[in-house]
């Protein structure tokens, strides 16, 4: 199973617009089933994006879960100036930047399983195939590694990446989940991925 | 732009990596249902917890108590202070005759400039009146600046009072 998270797969799952605000009206009004809807349309995609900050499935689990409830509990507040999906992203960015400062220090991997179609991904079986025979010990190890070198990147930075190399999210929309502007997406990108970079020479060689 | 963005196409590459990471099988089949009986249990139970609901009352209070769960030297800092000022206070409030000699002490003036206020000033009641009664409420500095005998009861003993007399010229 492969999470919807790249571009092309996010906005296949994006509701009708109609439809996402019926829902909110209807949870704000406590009908839960409309609110279990709204969660079963959004939890991949918060769940990738906090797994991907923090390197770990069960506090990746535990603050998806934390953010759907403080969302559900603060759905009043929601004045609709945003779509619910960006609004809910906001909060699920800040309890997991909130998380990771009080972590520093404690960072431990629980990495998920790498799924079937990674060793068919053509571009990855490029990078790694001249590096070792062994595809699947190589891939693994390709895994640690670049988790270990988004760990070194500061928070915003790391989610800067995350949101738009690995979850594909424009410019503008990363600008409004973290509420600064596109200029500060843009440098934070740049920054982050010439980082990133010198991290992983081994892997990555400029062009 | 687009040389930058040709710099990092090994780097893109590498991140795909990241797509393919997933949960376990079934995770997401019990994720909802989860979420909404916390929420059931947390409705039934009514049970917010303190920050949670001092982040929606006042969000300004929650953030400040968080900068100290993130910095906890910090709270560490602010609690030896409050308690050095607690134990100056308590220092200062037991000597309130220290603190009001200290402070005639600053405003007397020197001898040299004569004249008489300055002879008054050499014999100030106020120090006179507190070593007499011996006790002098700090919280009431007025009662403490009653002289024991009035002025003019002391009027012989100071040169510069005399009684006042009316007698006519020429008896």
């Amino acid at each position: 199973m492969s999470m919807p998270e790249t571009a092309a797969t996010s906005d296949a799952a994006t509701p009708a617009e109609p439809l996402e605000t019926d829902l909110v009206h209807k949870a704000r009004r406590g009908d839960l089933d409309a609110y279990d809807e709204l969660v079963k349309r959004y939890q991949q995609r918060i769940y990738a994006t906090i797994y991907h900050m923090t390197a770990n499935h069960e506090d990746a689990n535990d603050l998806a879960q934390d953010s759907f409830i403080k969302a559900y509990q603060a759905l009043k507040s929601f004045k609709g100036g945003s779509s619910f999906y960006t609004w809910l992203y906001r909060i699920a960015v800040n309890k997991t930047i909130n998380f990771l400062k009080q972590r520093k220090n404690k960072q431990h991997f629980s990495l998920n399983d790498l799924d079937f179609q990674t060793e068919n991904n053509p571009d990855l079986v490029a990078l790694i195939s001249h590096k070792t025979p062994l595809r699947e010990v190589g891939l693994t190890e390709l895994q640690k590694k670049l988790n270990e070198a988004l760990l070194k990147l500061s928070e915003p930075h790391r989610m800067v990446v995350v949101l738009h190399d690995v979850q594909g999210q424009s410019h503008e929309e990363i600008a409004e989940i973290m509420d600064c502007n596109i200029g500060t997406v843009r440098s934070r990108l740049f920054y982050a991925r010439q980082q990133l970079q010198g991290y992983l020479t081994e892997y990555a060689k400029p062009a | 732009m687009n040389e930058t963005e040709q710099n990092f196409e090994e780097l893109k590459k590498l991140l795909t990596i990241k797509r393919h990471e997933v949960p376990p099988p079934g995770y997401f089949n019990h994720f909802s249902g989860q979420v909404i009986s916390r929420i059931r249990a947390g409705e039934a139970g009514g049970s917010q917890t303190f920050m949670e609901r001092l982040q929606a009352e006042a969000p300004w209070l929650a953030n400040f108590f968080r900068v100290f769960e993130t910095r906890p030297g910090l709270i560490g800092g602010m609690a030896a202070s409050l308690c050095l000022l607690l134990v100056l206070s308590v220092i200062f409030a037991d000597r309130p005759d220290a603190a009001s000699k200290n402070l005639l002490a600053v405003s007397e003036p020197s001898p040299v400039s004569g004249g008489p206020v300055a002879a008054m000033a050499e014999t100030p009641l106020l120090a006179a009146s507190a070593d007499s009664s011996g006790i002098v409420a700090s919280t009431n500095p007025v009662t403490s600046l009653q002289p024991t005998a009035t002025l003019f009861g002391q009027a012989g003993a100071s040169p510069l009072f005399q009684p006042a007399g009316f007698m006519p010229a020429g008896h």
